[in-house]
């Protein structure tokens, strides 16, 4: 099969689990005590007043209804008005993407820079006390809260020793760097752990290889095995564990957006479920949950990059 | 503080007899939650309720003490003879923002909007007026029937002045979205507040730029107000918004952790400031014969309810929770600092043995079960529980917790499924009727969701409501409060000030005891 029907078949698959995740954030979002005209309204308002809001905001028509209005309208790309920020949800949306996706591709890439040579110095010195000091602290790195890390990043890295700053998130793509970059380390410690252990034992494994020994035997210099052979090989697991940890990193923007005050997707998901902001938390479920299995694609597609024995099927 | 103090009162002596005043600069300000819409009547949360006073002017203002109203926009005020209607004269030459001439058909367009029901959340609070006209520079507003608080009320954010021209020339089919039209827009000319809104970035961050209009004066003699402007940063996280100021990237954070306040009183670059407030924290109680689930109540006894209270040792809640930042409250209705408040200190002092007897008296049995609904992830609930469980555990209570969110506890409170839960209250207006009428009034909100039905106190409300007479006002709550703290609906638990951390480089700011944001006067030399 040719990627691109490949990519055609996936995104057709993707059909029926969207239905499925639209199902279960529509019903999640309203098995929550409160709803939106309780919140919006504030405790004070009167029972009236409340019933209201319900009518204006179409609360009270038959669950059905309400159902097929949102399936409908997200289907034609309207995913509503949001409730708490009184405009579009696609528009708060689109504002609000691009600073997470930023935040999560730089945790990526912070993450795969920090365990790739970490899990390679790992393997080649195994046992000895390289090898022991960076899995001990990445150990440590695994057992703490990640807004705990991100205020102990803030409070020595930018408030004392003032090499960051502990605020805002920059206007060009330089200044997005060293403004995200705390937030995107709090991130990326913890998923550069995971990625630094799967990665430490994949090239163990490949290096024990008979490939790798016979390379070796051939008198092939150390630099192109690693590279060519080892590398490749050990890639193909880890590749598997950075996508699946996709997710992770998202639900880890709800926190570190927070702490570090940064105005993306993340933060604004608290406050949408806060103020039971039904259609913005939905269109941002619906955000999510196509990123990441965007995500899960490109890994498939360039897992079969890494690995010619897998097909695409 | 004192230290503060005492230094500039040392340096105001040394540079005597003039000194020149500070001007000019932007003052960087860490906001705990951002404002959505800032527009008098659809200010509906405190973010944009607090900030309401910087972009618009109302017809007269509170005074310091908030027991009295001075000049406004109106620069005097009339009420008559049979209470049933007022004029107010205008002052001359207002102008918006935008250079625009404030008039009486501006006023009239801003209290119509202010008082339909179907544009602001707020217009019960307007009931009593009839209609509003306007000759020249003379406005009448003729009431159905004499409104004690109508005055305060024209104090008071929801009727402030907008601009009608600006609202004509805005596009939008509805008043709505006209407002947020002009919101979104970013346009000077809507209101004639000492700051305009120049800058606005959904969650992230807002400007206000000086109104070069502004008609109050500073101390010398030229207008309001001393700053360029004020540069608002959301940061919700109280940690990140402390150390943002710590390192200098802001010169004031609010909101600052009880918890925080001593270690920022010793920080040498930090002025720590408690603005007294009229916030109380007090926890609502279950008074209904039967839960919601059909059980007895425990809690519908009032000696019950007594019991707790005198069980509840307030000045160790207040040395846990708010490391000392705090005072019982005197008043069962409201804070200290609000108009009528009886001073009935001390309210239920701390006593076992009358707790004791009174839950023997009511035959409660020991190891009776008691939830208590907090706030999830809020370390203050997580304390006040930890403390009244073991507070309450000698008189045979067994308190356990129920942690929710917001939305959850406003939806309990709503249904009175609970039988004690947190919560919290600041006045939005400068009058004891509000948080009256809230905390005790039945047809508003079932006295604060308890259930607790008093005629006596509900007929004195509603005469209080239409009493002129300052001193017979004063006398119905008054009785008001004596009914409620013997029924005791409430926990009773304390009053706390609004505590905000400023640089050194910061003067002149306030924080009202309503909670308003006061930017008017303030100062910051870099």
């Amino acid at each position: 099969m040719s990627s691109l029907t490949y990519i055609f078949k996936r995104l057709f698959l993707m059909i029926p689990t969207f239905f499925l995740v639209m199902v279960i954030i529509f019903l999640l979002v309203r098995m929550l005590p409160g709803d939106p005209a309780i919140a919006m309204a504030g405790d004070r308002a009167s029972d009236a007043d409340i019933q209201a809001i319900r009518e204006r905001l179409g609360l009270t028509q038959p669950m059905v209804v309400q159902f097929w209005l949102f399936l409908s309208n997200t289907v034609q790309g309207d995913l509503g008005r949001s409730i708490l920020m009184r405009s579009d949800v696609t528009t708060v949306i689109v504002d609000r993407l691009p600073i997470t996706v930023f935040l999560t591709v730089y945790s990526v890439v912070l993450s795969l820079l920090i365990a790739g040579p970490l899990a390679f110095v790992a393997a080649l010195n195994r046992g000895r006390w390289p090898d022991a000091v960076i899995r001990t602290v990445f150990q440590v790195g695994l057992s703490m809260p990640v807004f705990y890390i991100g205020l102990v990043l803030l409070t020595f890295l930018a408030a004392q020793l003032r090499l960051f700053p502990v605020g805002g998130y920059g206007d060009t793509f330089g200044e997005r760097l060293y403004h995200l970059f705390l937030p995107s380390v709090t991130v990326a410690l913890y998923t550069s752990a995971i990625i630094m252990r799967n990665l430490r034992s994949a090239i163990i494994e490949v290096l024990d290889a008979e490939y790798v020994q016979f390379a070796r035997a051939k008198g092939l210099p150390a630099r192109l095995i690693l590279g060519r052979h080892v590398l490749r090989n050990a890639l193909i697991s880890t590749v598997t564990l950075l996508g699946l940890s996709i997710g992770n990193l998202m639900s880890g923007t709800l926190v570190t957006e927070t702490v570090f005050a940064v105005p993306g997707m993340g933060r604004l998901m608290l406050e949408a479920i806060f103020a039971r902001d039904y259609p913005l938390i939905q269109g941002l479920t619906l955000t999510f949950a196509l990123l990441v299995s965007l995500v899960f694609l490109m890994t498939d597609l360039f897992q079969s990059r890494l690995d010619p024995r897998m097909r695409l099927q | 503080m004192l230290k503060t103090v005492l230094g500039m009162t040392i340096a105001a002596t040394l540079s005597m007899p003039a000194m020149a005043q500070e001007r000019g600069g932007t003052l960087n300000f860490a906001r705990y939650d951002g404002s959505r819409l800032i527009d008098p009547i659809y200010a509906d949360r405190n973010p944009d309720i607090w900030m309401v006073g910087s972009l618009f002017d109302t017809l007269l203002r509170g005074s310091a003490d908030g027991n009295s109203v001075e000049p406004g926009l109106a620069e005097s005020h009339a009420v008559s003879e049979d209470g049933k209607s007022v004029t107010l004269t205008l002052r001359e030459g207002v102008l918006f923002a935008d250079g625009s001439p404030m008039s009486g058909a501006d006023v009239v367009f801003s209290l119509d909007r202010a008082r339909n029901p179907d544009l602001s959340p707020w217009a019960g609070l307007l009931g009593s007026i009839d209609s509003v006209s306007a000759d020249g520079n003379s406005v009448t507003i003729a009431l159905s029937a004499p409104d004690p608080t109508l005055l305060s009320m024209l104090a008071t954010f929801n009727t402030a002045i907008v601009s009608k021209a600006a609202f004509d020339a805005a596009a939008g089919a509805t008043d709505q979205d006209k407002s947020a039209g002009i919101f979104a827009a970013k346009s000077a000319g809507v209101g004639s507040g000492p700051f305009y809104l120049c800058g606005f970035e959904q969650g992230a961050s807002m400007d206000f730029c000086a109104n070069e209009n502004y008609w109050r004066m500073g101390a010398d003699g030229k207008a309001l107000p001393y700053l360029d402007g004020v540069h608002f940063e959301i940061v919700p996280d109280d940690a990140t918004r402390i150390l943002r100021l710590q390192a200098g990237e802001v010169d004031a954070a609010e909101f600052i952790p009880f918890s925080r306040v001593a270690e920022l009183e010793a920080d040498p670059n930090i002025k720590m400031q408690l603005y007294p407030s009229t916030r109380i924290i007090y926890s609502p109680i279950n008074t209904r014969e039967a839960r919601a689930d059909g059980s007895p109540n425990p809690l519908a006894d009032a000696r019950v309810r007594q019991a707790l209270n005198y069980g509840t040792n307030k000045d160790a809640l207040i040395g846990v929770v708010l490391h000392g930042a705090g005072q019982p409250m005197s008043s069962p209705l409201m804070a200290k600092a609000t108009q009528y408040a009886a001073d009935m200190d001390p309210l239920y002092a701390y006593d076992m043995d009358k707790a004791k007897a009174l839950m023997s008296e009511a035959g409660v049995q020991p190891g009776t079960e008691v939830t208590l609904t907090t706030l999830a992830g809020s370390a203050d609930d997580a304390t006040i529980f930890a403390a009244l469980q073991q507070m309450w555990a000698p008189l045979g209570i067994n308190l356990v917790v129920e942690q929710v969110d917001g939305a959850t506890r406003g939806a309990k409170n709503r249904s009175g499924e609970f039988d004690i839960h947190t919560y919290g209250w600041v006045n939005d207006v400068n009058d004891p009727s509000q948080v009256v009428g809230w905390l005790g009034y039945t047809p508003t909100a079932k006295a604060v969701g308890t259930g607790w039905e008093n005629p006596e106190f509900n007929s004195l409300f509603e005469e209080a409501a239409k009493e002129m007479d300052p001193e017979a006002r004063k006398a119905k709550f008054a009785r008001m409060q004596e009914v409620y703290a013997e029924a005791a609906p409430l926990l009773f638990m304390y009053e706390t000030p609004f505590a905000v951390a400023v640089g050194n480089a910061v003067d002149g700011y306030v924080q009202t005891p309503l909670g308003n944001n006061i930017f008017d006067e303030a100062t910051v030399s870099r």
